[in-house]
């Protein structure tokens, strides 16, 4: 009977999923770091930390279960952060204009790789690898090549400080005690919104039925070039969400920021079990391989574990969650 | 007809764009510097630029053309090349790595063309001067003042640079030799790779595990603010944080906002090397090497420009 139990949670996605997450919280529970694993703080800043990517896994689940892939999403991520820095600190803008107004610059990122994707049928590793060099450029020059910082130049060449936003100063807090960051908080509203979509929305059906098979959904009147568009939209807001929150946290916005993050959403969408062929997948899924990712990071960090072994750790458990998610999937 | 309609279109933009951001003359001038900048991804080689920029905007007489090589070494290679084939009259190089821009340099000294050799070096003696700080002067010099402010003995947390860079290397051994002799104890090590969220990251790790931190060691100004935000966020003070760097709009500004408690100067050579350049121009014999010293910014002398360490 407990063989039975194992044999059919470890039969399903999300039964292997939480098995690899588990595993990675035992490991931490091993080595605790003299106990700064056991303390709540650190699962704090765990899932602090991890929000900003776990945002861009949302999106990046919504993509790739349509048979896509979104390469633009860290460099969005910068330019919304740049954007969000030079209308908050810059503009001295109030926070209902600043964050619609990165939003929208999110959007018109998305909106762009979805029509060369869906409407001009580039490939979308090509196209959002273009967005991805396209949107670092912009950033690059809409912040002039610099952190754009509460250290503001003045006409003269000579530099001001002023006050950091109540905007980031709202982003950057924690609640509850200070026990749960917003920027958590943020994340988690993120993935309700993507799974409402995904799982009780139309439109999260016509992305699965595109992903499985893009012919036979057009053939059934699936409103494809639509709905892909849509889905690098959405990717594009929340690389922007992501973006605002980035720079709430460096209290700056960094033209460089996010280098390599589309990478590592990724990794949390596979090991979470979705499928890099489309079609199969879920956002819940998505949330296991954020915080199996999110928790190796943190483990390998209070144990001061030099950066080569990290690396060579990380890539290791990576593609062994990713094997364990196989299994039975014939 | 309409793909090539849609390419057209994006040539002629791709034309025009470049035509906006860069493409200058250089008539009318009577010297050409050509100036190869490594990357411009990072501030403080923004700054460098701007030093020159600023620099060379007092003598009229010179233009200088910059190129960015986008981090790219083949890439630099070819700007040095199209200096030294467009004649100009001198070359600033801060080269990416020293092994594949020694030859380019090289040639370019063969055409006759003199090179200044910013920040990294290049190998042999085929240049005309190298201009560039010391990092494990700097790194000795914040350990000394650690030790001196710590009263010999303390808690430090290091937050170190990329350690496979040289830099990093420097600073982090300068610094240990700052401190040799005193009972300073370095109880958390990592590597923040010269990032602030990574910095933020590691530094919250410090902290759920010491409960008592003295002072944190950072590589850079952004790794030691992203040092400050973690433990501000964790509600944790009378931290002292020391970054290295020192820009006008970064460090400098940290130490007068009171985030951080010292930063030093890592100087970009920019001035140094237009004035150095107008001698050579000029014909005057210049030094094979010029070593350039840090300054210490605190909140003592921050108001007045910092203090200037040997």
């Amino acid at each position: 009977m407990k063989l039975a139990f194992w044999k059919s949670a470890l039969g399903s996605p999300a039964g292997r999923a939480l098995l690899a997450l588990l595993l990675v919280i035992m490991a931490g529970a091993i080595f605790n770091a003299d106990g700064a694993f056991f303390k709540i703080g650190t699962h704090r800043d765990t899932l602090r930390q991890t929000s900003v990517y776990g945002i861009l896994a949302c999106g990046m689940t919504l993509v790739i279960i349509s048979g896509g892939i979104d390469l633009a999403v860290g460099s969005v991520l910068a330019l919304a952060a740049v954007c969000a820095s030079k209308m908050a600190i810059h503009w001295n803008w109030p926070a209902w204009e600043v964050v619609p107004g990165c939003l929208a610059v999110g959007t018109a990122c998305g909106a762009l790789s979805g029509i060369v994707t869906a409407g001009l049928r580039v490939q979308p590793f090509i196209a959002t690898l273009s967005m991805m060099v396209f949107a670092r450029g912009i950033a690059k020059y809409a912040s002039g090549g610099m952190k754009v910082s509460t250290v503001v130049q003045n006409a003269d060449g000579s530099y001001r400080n002023v006050e950091v936003p109540p905007l980031f100063r709202a982003i950057d807090h924690s609640i509850f005690h200070g026990n749960v960051s917003v920027v958590t908080v943020i994340f988690l509203v993120c993935v309700a919104i993507a799974w409402v979509a995904l799982s009780k929305h139309r439109w999260g059906r016509y992305l699965y039925a595109i992903g499985g098979n893009e012919e036979a959904a057009r053939l059934s009147g699936v409103p494809v070039v639509g709905a892909k568009i849509c889905a690098y939209v959405a990717s594009g807001i929340f690389a922007a969400v992501a973006g605002i929150c980035q720079a709430a946290q460096e209290q700056q916005g960094d033209p460089e920021a996010g280098v390599g993050y589309e990478l590592l959403a990724i990794a949390m969408v596979v090991i979470g079990g979705t499928s890099l062929m489309g079609g199969r997948g879920g956002i819940g899924l998505t949330l296991i391989g954020v915080l199996t990712i999110g928790y190796l990071d943190k483990i390998l960090s209070i144990n001061a574990v030099p950066e080569a072994g990290r690396l060579v750790l990380t890539g290791i458990i990576i593609v062994a969650a990713v094997l364990t998610q196989r299994r039975g999937r014939t | 007809m309409r793909k090539q309609i849609v390419s057209a279109l994006l040539a002629a933009i791709s034309v025009f764009v470049l035509g906006g951001f860069g493409l200058e003359s250089a008539a009318g001038r009577d010297y050409v510097i050509g100036m190869s900048q490594c990357n411009l991804g990072e501030p403080w080689r923004v700054q460098m630029n701007h030093d020159i920029k600023e620099a060379a905007a007092k003598h009229p007489e010179l233009k200088v053309v910059f190129k960015d090589a986008q981090n790219d070494t083949l890439r630099q290679r070819s700007a040095v090349e199209e200096f030294i084939n467009s004649k100009v009259d001198l070359l600033i190089i801060s080269p990416k790595e020293a092994q594949p821009l020694t030859e380019p340099v090289a040639r370019a000294m063969d055409a006759g063309i003199p090179v200044i050799v910013l920040d990294r070096a290049v190998l042999g003696d085929k240049f005309t001067c190298f201009i560039g700080a010391d990092n494990v002067k700097i790194g000795k010099a914040a350990g000394q003042w650690i030790a001196r402010k710590l009263g010999g003995k303390g808690k430090v947390v290091e937050l170190e640079g990329l350690m496979t860079s040289i830099p990093g290397q420097d600073r982090h051994n300068g610094f240990r030799e700052g401190i040799a002799g005193s009972s300073i104890e370095v109880i958390f090590q990592a590597d923040m790779k010269w990032l602030e969220p990574d910095s933020r990251k590691e530094m919250e790790s410090a902290l759920s595990r010491f409960d008592r931190i003295d002072l944190v060691y950072a590589h850079n100004d952004p790794g030691a603010h992203g040092a400050y935000l973690a433990a501000k966020a964790a509600g944790r003070d009378n931290i002292i944080f020391v970054g290295v760097d020192a820009l006008p709009q970064e460090g400098v500004a940290y130490v007068q906002q009171g985030i951080l408690d010292a930063t030093f100067r890592y100087p970009t050579g920019g001035a140094e090397a237009i004035d150095t350049a107008l001698k050579i121009l000029k014909g005057e014999t210049v030094p094979k090497k010029i070593v350039l010293g840090t300054r210490l910014f605190d909140k003592n002398n921050v108001a007045t420009g910092g203090e200037p360490l040997p």
